[in-house]
């Protein structure tokens, strides 16, 4: 395995320095983690090049986000002619979204997590600066809504998924991530205690909220507590653990001021549990009980009067009918009544949903995500089309640490189709990670897949809040993310 | 400082691992063996809300919604997901679950000794009732 040799360099370096390496020197040394990323990206290059292939066709990749902008840069490493184009209006669609929830917590500037799509399209690869509205597999293309065709051979759909604040009543806009294109969001979001960091623009409002809160509980008087709610919705969302994350940063940010007492803080999920992993719920319930925090199982947020400060909740159980005598076990029915709450500040993560232009289509489905093989990130029905992302339809999966395992499944199952083989030969296997920020200098470093157990890269214990992995979270993903993952290296 | 530094590589190692390992490798569920094959499972746990064929059962409950749904229709893909958010309560860390009365029944059913793979009792249901295919 000979690229492992310039990582024993850096591996040597550490040890040499192991004793004069101060906490401040190894913040340094994370910090020119480009560079560290470079030196363990730079080593796979001779191996892929090596085996490039002479397969020819036109891939077209819709969405030029994290993973349709690391694909197009893969498939010009594995291909000998590449003949690729990226369709994405977005002009920063690149932007570091793991970042928001730092930029949320006050710990990243706004600026830190901006990337402008131009400045990463791979040499050679076309981009058209416009938006697909129309898939057409059938006839292989794809219309823009600037009435471009585009013809393809292989398509590549990796559009991602839209914030659907609108479906909370009393919000309004249906936004991606990045986009410029948010100000029926941020009508009600981003002000008198309304906050969400999933998209930019909120992330910086958020940090502003959490500042507010912290004067506001300065100020309080009396025995009742500042109420601060944090949600969590019924459908699929990216990145699952950031609605948890925010949370703990709050509560980071009113320890050190002093004034966490004056506040209670409240976690209200559509589910009933942490994590789908036992260890990681088990872990997550400790540090919520040590940090003093609350939480309501299956309370969904359907609606907000923003005037009042009340948020409006779907509450929902089981409650027990006749006995089964097949089961064994009571039969249960669906219960379901509105609970209304009082806030002076809360954090929504929105409803998430594919695009009405995927879903509505013919590659869309009945719940609108993306339906692939979900191994091999083939479309189910058009053979010539794969997805990856947060737009497929696969169990967990919406976060950038899973598109690092994607990208490479997809790009290496393209390649074999386009040479003709009939069998696929990568199979994604559901890795999904989750750098569970606890505080302000902890992690939990929450790795699963579909085996739904922990699945950790190295031999710690995962459950463990550590600083090593703020570290990582803080200094080392994002090179590796940007320089790494969309130039098709990491 | 020595702990910082094994941290440190710690860090270093798990990038490196990442960086290097190879995304071909699929992990399946955990290897179970199961006490009773997929149309033991169907047979004895699913027909009474699912019907014979998997036709479901239309029959109203007191909730005013048929009694179990339909399978004969969906595609293998769609039974892989409904399966996995059945037996992990969802497909997303603290979203829940749409089949909040179906995860319930699965914990009688696994109780029974009558748990099942995902993907195989998908293959099943799809292979045995699907009247699109």
């Amino acid at each position: 395995m000979t690229h492992y040799n310039a990582n024993d360099e850096l591996l040597e370096t550490l040890i040499e320095h192991q004793n004069e390496m101060s906490r401040r020197d190894a913040l340094k040394f994370m910090a020119i983690s480009p560079v560290a990323a470079a030196t363990l990206i730079g080593t796979t290059t001779a191996a892929t090049e090596a085996i490039a292939s002479d397969a020819k066709g036109k891939i077209v990749i819709v969405g030029g986000g994290l993973a349709g902008m690391s694909t197009a840069a893969l498939f010009t490493r594995k291909l000998s002619n590449p003949d690729i184009t990226v369709i994405e209006p977005d002009p920063k669609s690149v932007s570091y979204q793991p970042g928001q929830t730092l930029v949320g917590g006050g710990v990243w500037d706004a600026a830190d997590i901006v990337y402008n799509r131009d400045d990463f399209v791979p040499s050679g690869v076309t981009l058209i600066k416009d938006k697909v509205v129309t898939f057409d597999p059938e006839n292989n293309k794809v219309v823009t809504a600037g009435g471009l065709e585009v013809a393809y051979d292989y398509l590549i759909v990796a559009t991602g998924l839209v914030l659907d604040y609108a479906a909370i009543k009393g919000l309004d806009g249906v936004i991606t991530s990045s986009s410029d294109d948010n100000q029926a969001v941020k009508a009600k979001v981003g002000k008198n205690g309304v906050y969400s960091i999933y998209f930019a623009d909120g992330a910086a409002d958020t940090w502003k909220g959490i500042q507010e809160l912290i004067a506001q509980a300065k100020a309080h008087k009396g025995p009742e507590k500042l109420q601060a709610l944090f949600t969590h919705p019924s459908t699929a969302i990216k990145c699952g653990g950031a609605p948890k994350k925010i949370m703990y940063l709050a509560h980071a940010r009113l320890e050190e001021a002093g004034v966490r007492d004056k506040v209670e803080l409240t976690f209200l999920p559509n589910g009933n549990n942490m994590f789908g992993v036992k260890e990681y719920h088990d872990a997550i319930l400790e540090q919520f009980k040590t940090r003093g925090f609350k939480w309501l199982y299956k309370h969904n947020l359907i609606g907000i009067d923003t005037d009042t400060k009340v948020a409006t909740f779907m509450k929902h159980w089981l409650e027990k009918g006749e006995w089964d005598p097949i089961l064994e076990e009571y039969e249960m029915n669906l219960r379901s009544e509105n609970v209304d709450m009082k806030y002076d500040f809360i954090h929504i993560t929105p409803p998430m949903k594919a695009p009405s232009e995927v879903a509505n289509s013919p590659v869309g489905s009945g719940k609108g995500w993306l339906p692939v093989v979900k191994e091999t990130l083939q479309h189910v029905k058009y053979k010539n089309v794969f997805g990856l992302g947060d737009i497929v339809a696969v169990p967990m999966g919406k976060t950038g640490g899973s598109v690092r395992k994607q990208y490479k499944v997809l790009v290496d199952n393209v390649v074999a189709a386009m040479e003709g083989k009939k069998e696929l030969p990568a199979a994604y296997g559901g890795y999904t990670v989750c750098p569970l920020i606890t505080g302000l200098g902890t992690v939990m470093l929450a790795e699963f897949d579909w085996s739904n157990k922990p699945t950790p890269s190295f031999p710690l214990d995962p459950t463990q809040e550590r600083w090593i992995w703020w570290m990582l979270k803080t200094k080392a993903l994002k090179p590796m993310t940007v320089y790494g993952m969309l130039s098709g290296r990491a | 400082m020595i702990k910082l530094s094994i941290s440190l590589l710690a860090a270093t190692a798990l990038l490196m691992f990442n960086a290097c390992s190879d995304s071909s490798q699929t992990k399946k569920e955990e290897a179970t063996t199961y006490k009773y094959n997929n149309a033991q499972v169907y047979e004895n746990m699913c027909v009474n809300c699912h019907g014979k064929q998997g036709e479901g059962v239309a029959e109203l409950d007191k909730n005013g919604k048929p009694k179990g749904p339909a399978l004969n229709k969906q595609e293998i893909y769609e039974l892989k997901l409904a399966i996995t958010d059945i037996k992990n309560g969802g497909l997303n860390q603290s979203s829940g679950t749409d089949h909040e009365i179906m995860e319930h029944n699965y914990k009688a059913i696994k109780k029974k000794g009558m748990d099942y793979d995902t993907d195989s009792m998908a293959e099943y249901i799809y292979n045995t009732f699907n009247i699109n295919k």
